[in-house]
């Protein structure tokens, strides 16, 4: 039996990396049809055929030939390696840390919707909890800090805590909202959570423009938080907005909500709703409690992910988040909505987003593409069948019968 | 007529329509229904009985001349996803991308109008794209037996990357160049119509409220009302779909093929029906009729903004709630779309009038906030039996 659930992890896993693979070589395809696309003077990459290396031995011309003004194996490798920097001799470089800090937001958001998966519901507003989140810890804080100052070390350690809590409070009720609404008014969470998104950015535009502005500045923002409340950098430099002690309070909340799932009763009410909504009634969880109290964790969680983004990165809040939360969606499925799984895909995302930066400097291929790739893993990755009918053409496996990504499904294997 | 029988009559109506509005509802519900339409009255009677009030000033608004003309505008997007998303979810397969159909043929049919210099070219353009990317989602779902909702996300996601993508690519930017719109009624010279819009009727009539029926000068000029034949020509198709949609849906036999589909694919299946082939006509249906809305949407400002959630700003979902509040049906699906869209043109209008005082970002939230009320007191509509489920027919697999 734990051979047979083992074996559906492993299949999972290969699933993943299938999609991602997929995605990538469909993101080349589309990195050379705009290559097409666009106008340059000369072209950056030539496909030929027979290739160079025959027409070189050989003699004669290519019989095909084509230029695309966009290089996709350059565009690759400024994605993926310049996310890492020069990482082997430097480990605490700016883009690497820009990488980490990225994870450890995406850590946040990813196992918000992982935890609201494997009960069953689609956790769409990630993002809007998480505006809530920062914005209450930016706005609180900016109050309650100058109370705390020449206090040094003490401070800090009274200050970070309640910024954290303050983002799970303010995340944990935006998200136990549309819960409550699923639970007891029937209201589909998948709609009601992205309108949430729409109205929380609305919201806290209105609230930092017309109460909380900082008045020294033209953006919208809020005024800065004291220095002495935010992450410290640590071996980083400061002004590469990476915290080691965020991204170790990032790892120990993925390994803590694994152990709350797996390990704990709450956990188990969490995932046979969503497994088997039906029995988990009958064997005695109250299901509606169980959707608002999962709603509101997935809530805190991506909470304390704007406020580690505000304490972190900002210094205060700014309007114009960036999607976090939506990434976080894609880092969840990919992860099968798995806690522990969430890591890693939350650094691959980092990578992905951070690399971005770095093709958005030294090429002429729009950043945008990020975007692109993450609606293609999510779409692979919710078509495990396609990959089974590919593997079994090379290679003949019993289909377990799980389906890899469902927000019933989540993960029969950690039991 | 005896008085009588007049008040008898009167009496009937009043339960009637009494009973359609309370019976069955829930008690919080039957509240907000009566809030609702004593709030309406108390507006109408504070509007016309005295001026220069706040209900005065809230009646002017609704009762603009470019009130109706911006609430037609803005439904046709919303209109169009939500009668192709009727037809994919009554056939089984929910289509959550609808958002996703929109961005992309927003994107398209501005692209393919400065191609080709054509409006018209231009919505067949945003049309084809949509319906590619529909019949991308009815293979993942329907051969690949993917999960609808991850893979209707999926395809919202791709389209919030590929369509900023493509602009960038084309454009240099995420907002693309101007190009032409497509032109009211009057203004197209369609030999008929249009003559028959502008002919001046020559006379003009004193009404309460409404003020001057101006019918010297044309149809055009009715008040309010005007605004239904100075429109442009999506909105014309807009009223063609909804009807050409109900009586597919209820009158031809791909519309019981359909219904069929959703409620007991078995049955089909077992009547010589192949079951997949109906779906995946309604999937593609929902692509072509989503990439009208959306090429509808950019071609009537003439430009795509792809910065942010984009210029759709969430009308697919919007769509999804119209259609559910509308019980699937195509004409109540149209009349929740009014409502939705109304609200949106009566928020436009306090934005630019600046009447209340209300700070314009909250403002914005009352289509959103609307329709999370909706949902929540009227969200419990029945779903196709067997929607989000994949069907396997017995043979072959």
């Amino acid at each position: 039996m734990v051979r047979l659930v083992n074996a559906s992890g492993f299949e999972r896993l290969l699933i993943s990396l299938s999609a991602l693979l997929l995605s990538i070589l469909i993101g080349a395809v589309i990195i050379l049809a705009a290559g097409r696309m666009t106008d340059c003077g000369s072209a950056v990459y030539t496909l030929a055929f027979p290739g160079s290396l025959v027409t070189g031995l050989v003699g004669g011309d290519a019989l095909f030939s084509m230029g695309f003004c966009y290089d996709p194996f350059s565009v690759y490798d400024k994605l993926f390696l310049g996310a890492l920097g020069d990482v082997l001799n430097n480990p605490t470089n700016g883009q690497f840390a820009t990488t980490l800090a990225e994870t450890t937001i995406l850590m946040f958001t990813g196992v918000a919707v992982a935890i609201a998966f494997r009960a069953g519901i689609f956790n769409i507003g990630a993002q809007g909890q998480l505006v809530v989140g920062a914005l209450l810890t930016a706005v609180v804080l900016v109050y309650v800090a100058p109370a705390f100052s020449g206090l040094g070390v003490v401070a800090t350690l009274v200050l970070l805590p309640f910024g954290l809590l303050l983002g799970a409070l303010g995340g944990g009720a935006y998200g136990a909202l549309p819960g409550a609404l699923k639970a007891y008014a029937d209201a589909n969470e998948v709609i009601t959570t992205i309108m949430l998104n729409f109205v929380a950015t609305s919201v806290a535009l209105y609230l930092v423009s017309d109460h909380f502005k900082d008045p020294e500045s033209f953006a919208d923002q809020t005024v800065a938080i004291p220095d002495f409340s935010l992450f410290p950098s640590m071996l980083f430099r400061a002004r590469d907005d990476f915290s080691l002690v965020a991204l170790g309070i990032g790892v120990l909340t993925l390994v803590g909500i694994w152990y709350v799932l797996t390990r704990t009763s709450f956990g188990y009410d969490v995932r046979t709703s969503g497994l088997q909504p039906d029995a988990a009634e009958y064997g005695g969880v109250d299901a509606d409690r169980t959707i608002v109290s999962s709603m509101a964790l997935s809530g805190a969680l991506a909470g304390v992910g704007g406020a580690v983004y505000v304490l972190m990165i900002l210094g205060n809040f700014q309007t114009g988040v960036p999607s976090y939360g939506f990434d976080g969606i894609t880092v969840s499925i990919l992860a099968g909505n798995n806690p522990l799984g969430v890591g890693f895909a939350a650094f691959l995302f980092g990578v992905l987003k951070s690399g971005s930066i770095v093709v958005q400097v030294g090429s002429d291929v729009p950043p945008e593409l990020v975007g692109v790739l993450r609606g293609l893993i999510i779409l692979f990755v919710a078509m495990p069948e396609f990959f089974r009918m590919a593997g079994r053409k090379f290679y003949s496996v019993q289909p377990t019968g799980n389906r890899a990504v469902a927000a019933d499904g989540g993960g029969g294997h950690d039991e | 007529m005896s008085e009588a029988s007049i008040r008898g009559r009167a009496g009937s109506a009043v339960r009637n329509a009494r009973e359609r509005l309370f019976e069955g509802r829930s008690p919080l519900q039957q509240i907000v229904i009566a809030v609702s339409l004593f709030a309406g009255v108390a507006l109408l009677a504070g509007g016309i009985f005295a001026p220069n009030s706040t209900a005065s000033d809230l009646l002017t608004i609704l009762f603009a001349d470019s009130t109706l003309a911006a609430t037609l505008r803005l439904s046709v997007p919303i209109a169009f996803a939500a009668l192709g998303g009727i037809f994919a979810e009554k056939s089984g397969v929910i289509n959550i991308g609808l958002e996703g159909l929109l961005i992309i043929s927003a994107f398209t049919g501005i692209w393919a109008t400065d191609i080709t210099g054509s409006v018209w070219l231009g919505l067949l353009g945003g049309i084809v794209a949509s319906t590619l990317l529909a019949g991308l989602f009815a293979v993942v779902c329907i051969e690949f037996r993917a999960d609808q909702i991850i893979a209707g996300l999926a395809v919202w996601l791709i389209a919030l990357g590929l369509a900023p993508f493509a602009s960038s690519v084309v454009y240099g930017g995420t907002t693309t160049v101007s190009v032409p719109t497509f032109q009211t009624l009057p203004n197209m010279n369609v030999p008929v119509l249009s003559a028959l819009v502008t002919t001046p009727l020559g006379f003009v009539v004193e009404l309460p409220v409404f003020g001057v029926l101006d019918l010297e000068s044309s149809l055009v000029g009715i008040p309010f009302f005007g605004a239904l034949f100075d429109a442009n020509p999506t909105v014309y198709l807009m009223f063609a779909a909804v009807a050409l949609s109900w009586y597919t849906l209820n009158r031809t036999a791909f519309g019981r093929w359909v219904v069929a589909s959703g409620e007991n694919p078995k049955a089909l299946d077992t009547a010589g029906v192949n079951v997949h082939r109906v779906r995946y006509a309604a999937v593609l249906l929902s692509g072509v009729l989503a990439g009208v809305g959306g090429a509808a949407l950019a071609l009537g400002i003439g430009q795509f903004t792809g910065n942010g959630p984009t210029m759709v700003n969430g009308k697919g979902f919007i769509a999804i709630v119209a259609y559910l509040f509308g019980n699937y049906n195509p004409i109540g699906a149209f009349l929740s779309t009014m409502l939705f869209a109304g609200l949106d043109a009566v928020q436009l209008t306090l934005q630019a009038r600046d009447v209340f005082q209300v700070p314009r970002p909250l403002v914005r939230t009352i289509p959103y906030v609307t329709v999370i009320i909706v949902l929540a007191l009227f969200g419990r509509t029945r779903l196709p039996e067997a929607a989000g489920d994949n069907y396997e027919s017995g043979e072959g697999e």
